[in-house]
């Protein structure tokens, strides 16, 4: 009986949706915006394809010119220039023999842009890398892009899609009410917990078929499915559409229940997006900058500026001093006359941990604002799912910060490799090339990503739960069309 | 009705004053199991009594017309039939079945035509008849026997698939019999269904009630319409200040006993 019920509700919504003229017009509309952010996260995709290839690219070049130049010394030929030495250790490891290392796109950052466009993805690593290095995004980008992100599917689906459902269900139990169809109804064997229920399970089903069917196109156009690990992104991509989708049904579902007019439904459902997707977030964002300042970049560069100025003036000392703390690169004899390099090396690892105490403050001041972000995101469904749509496409904070800190201690493998041949003053050849350390990004597990989403999704669950619990209490009591 | 309290029922020619335990419903119901039964219903909205004590019984086969001023009570009677409103105290049952407690089960056997039937304006009769047989248990009823049901309703045939949009209220209540029909319940609730009809479509209307009737079902109507009442009513019961204060059978008046009854519990 209830599942007959339940299929003459939704079939009746079929054809009354199918008569509404209304919404053939809202969800072909929203079809296009989802193509549209697709097509526009597919661009952003390509460019950054783009870019790594050329960074790869320039790896490549860059190796076989110091081999020709190395195998023409080899054969007699002078330099180009004496500073620009390939055989020098801090030429060969400094910018001439740079290795550019990229952070491929994330497997669905088609669908996500998320923080690819505004953290860096690629770094020149060598003997120079510091900490500035990783403060610079090389890329210059559309100021707006940046502020209030790209018009992806991520962005479509957290601030466009419960508006979507709020048009679909706004007046899903005032509107029988006020067509009078409501009486007619309740006098069958139904109760409004289940004609409510199905009408709405109609809705959510057309909602989250066209957002996840956009998506899996997205995903199979995009290239998505080939990449590794994909299926448990696209699944927890897939569940945290839905969930959020049902938590905006269940919104619905509870402001009907009160027995309010179809007006009053839609001005309260507006204003609870407008203060759950809009002000909510931007207060956090706001508080969080405003309790944990970061310390500015022009900062970064005048600290970078007066150690260079006070290294070169000292150089010789620091170099003293450096050998004192690092007595294995001497090779027990530090008593020979220090190289132009070494002094350089000195002055540059100086004003490296001058740079350290500035991005000290930067990064903890960065972790003290993610914190409060992460204290306070369960105040506002759209930054838990924000949180999840991004870390499952690949390009969420946390895949950054793991490619960050494997350059890093890829910079660190390069110094070790190139700094004890700077102090000795060895002479680098074409023989050394095959044996620099080499770059390997280790990407994060699906395992990784899924205890990583296990909170914000709970924590999603939890609210449609909760707010179900209020929309079912509240249609419990519904018995009439008065 | 307060317990104990006593009750003034009139019959066709004498006024009684009699206990609540000896209406005229008690004898009525008391061959037939009743198809409704409201035991000392009553009904409160904070500081309003909208009905008192209600003792009321309809068996198969019979049409009890509610009569009364607007806000009388009728349609909170009808409401409370359906499970629309939950009694302050005392019980409606439909076949027996108490509809507080088992409202679903009680509204299969439940038809009802408000006022104004209202249908989803860009179906068509057919497909709103179809919908709502269907959610009231009748989902494999044909097409054609759909349409039957309509014609026996008496809506043209060349209305049964325009979109209801563009029905007249008459047309409306045709499509709400239907629906009535195409459920086979046993007990029918009209809330004043002829409002607004004009006097071939009352007359249509209440013929088919009698058909209703002749196939057993219950009807419970609540109607301003002393004349339509007396004409299709079995018995007729007229309450006031939400307590039915006189109940008749219609055989047994005429038309200007029936008003003059009526008139004189509303000037009291």
């Amino acid at each position: 009986m209830q599942t007959k019920t339940i299929k003459t509700i939704l079939l009746n919504e079929w054809r009354l949706l199918a008569a509404d003229r209304t919404l053939r017009i809202v969800l072909p509309l929203f079809i296009v915006l989802f193509a549209y952010a697709l097509a526009n996260g597919m661009a952003w995709v390509r460019f950054q394809e783009h870019t790594v290839q050329v960074v790869r690219e320039g790896n490549v070049q860059r190796t076989e010119g110091l081999e020709r130049e190395l195998a023409a010394i080899k054969n007699g030929a002078e330099p180009s220039s004496p500073f620009r030495d390939p055989r020098n250790a801090n030429v060969m490891g400094g910018r001439r023999g740079a290795r550019s290392v990229a952070l491929d796109p994330g497997p669905l950052t088609a669908l996500a842009v998320g923080q690819s466009d505004l953290l860096p993805y690629y770094y020149d690593v060598s003997i120079y890398t510091n900490e500035t290095t990783f403060l610079q995004n090389g890329e210059v980008e559309n100021p707006l892009n940046l502020m209030v992100g790209r018009f992806d599917l991520a962005f479509v689906a957290i601030y466009l899609l419960p508006l979507l459902v709020l048009a679909m269900g706004f007046n899903v139990l005032s509107g029988e009410r006020e067509q009078g169809t409501l009486a007619l109804t309740l006098s069958q064997p139904v109760s409004a917990r289940r004609f409510v229920t199905a009408k709405l399970a109609f809705r959510a089903m057309l909602v989250l078929a066209a957002a996840i069917g956009v998506s899996l196109i997205g995903i199979l156009i995009s290239g998505g499915f080939g990449s590794s690990g994909p299926l448990g992104r696209i699944l927890l991509w897939c569940a945290a559409l839905t969930v959020y989708a049902l938590f905006w049904f269940a919104l619905t579902a509870w402001v009907n229940s009160l027995g309010r007019s179809s007006s009053w439904n839609a001005t309260v459902l507006v204003g609870a997006w407008l203060v759950l997707v809009v002000v909510l977030p931007a207060a956090i964002n706001i508080a969080a900058g405003l309790l944990h300042p970061l310390p500015s970049r022009v900062e970064m560069i005048t600290a970078q500026r007066e150690a260079s100025n006070d290294a070169v003036n000292r150089r010789s000392e620091l170099l003293a001093r450096y050998l004192e703390d690092h007595p294995e690169l001497t090779g027990g004899d530090a008593t020979d006359e220090p190289s132009r390099a070494a002094l350089a090396w000195a002055a540059t690892d100086a004003v490296n941990q001058r740079l350290e105490e500035v991005s000290e403050r930067h990064r903890s001041g960065r972790d003290e604002q993610n914190e409060l972000i992460r204290r306070y995101r369960f105040l506002s469904p759209a930054l838990l799912v924000q949180e999840m749509l991004i870390d499952a496409a690949g390009t969420g904070d946390s895949r950054f910060a793991r490619f960050q800190s494997q350059v890093r201690a890829y910079a660190g493998q390069w110094q070790s490799f190139f700094v004890p041949a700077i102090l000795a003053g060895e002479q680098m050849s074409a023989d050394v090339l095959p044996t620099l350390p080499a770059f390997n990004f280790v990407d994060e597990s699906l395992g990784d990503v899924g205890q990583r989403a296990t909170v914000p999704l709970s924590a999603l669950i939890i609210l449609v739960g909760l707010v179900g619990a209020g929309a079912w209490v509240g249609l419990g009591k519904v018995r009439g069309a008065g | 009705m307060e317990s104990g309290q006593e009750s003034r029922i009139e019959n066709t020619s004498e006024v009684q004053t009699v206990d609540e335990s000896e209406t005229l419903a008690d004898s009525a119901g008391a061959a037939v199991a009743p198809v409704l039964e409201a035991r000392s219903l009553s009904k409160r909205y904070d500081e309003v009594d909208a009905v008192v004590g209600l003792d009321l019984r309809v068996g198969p086969s019979e049409i009890y017309c509610l009569l009364g001023p607007n806000g009388a009570g009728k349609t909170t009677t009808i409401h409370l039939f359906l499970g629309f409103l939950e009694p302050s105290s005392g019980s409606a049952h439909v076949m027996g079945l108490d509809v507080a407690e088992e409202p679903l089960k009680s509204k299969t056997h439940l038809a009802y035509v408000p006022e104004q039937v209202m249908l989803y304006r860009n179906l068509s009769g057919l497909e709103n008849l179809a919908y709502f047989a269907a959610l009231g248990g009748k989902e494999s009823l044909p097409t054609d026997r759909l349409t039957e049901i309509l014609g026996e309703a008496g809506l043209q045939a060349d209305a049964v698939h325009s979109r209801v949009s563009a029905y007249s209220k008459g047309m409306r209540q045709k499509v709400g019999i239907a629906i009535a029909i195409a459920k086979e319940a046993g007990a029918l609730l009209l809330d004043e269904p002829t409002s607004g009809l004009d006097p071939e479509a009352s007359n249509e209307f209440s013929e088919l009630l009698e058909q209703l009737k002749d196939r057993g079902v219950a009807v419970l109507m609540a109607t301003h319409d002393l004349f339509r009442a007396k004409e299709t009513g079995t018995r007729v019961g007229i309450m006031r200040h939400g307590r039915l204060v006189a109940e008749m059978t219609t055989d047994e008046i005429g038309h200007a006993d029936l008003e003059r009854i009526y008139l004189e519990h509303m000037h009291d």
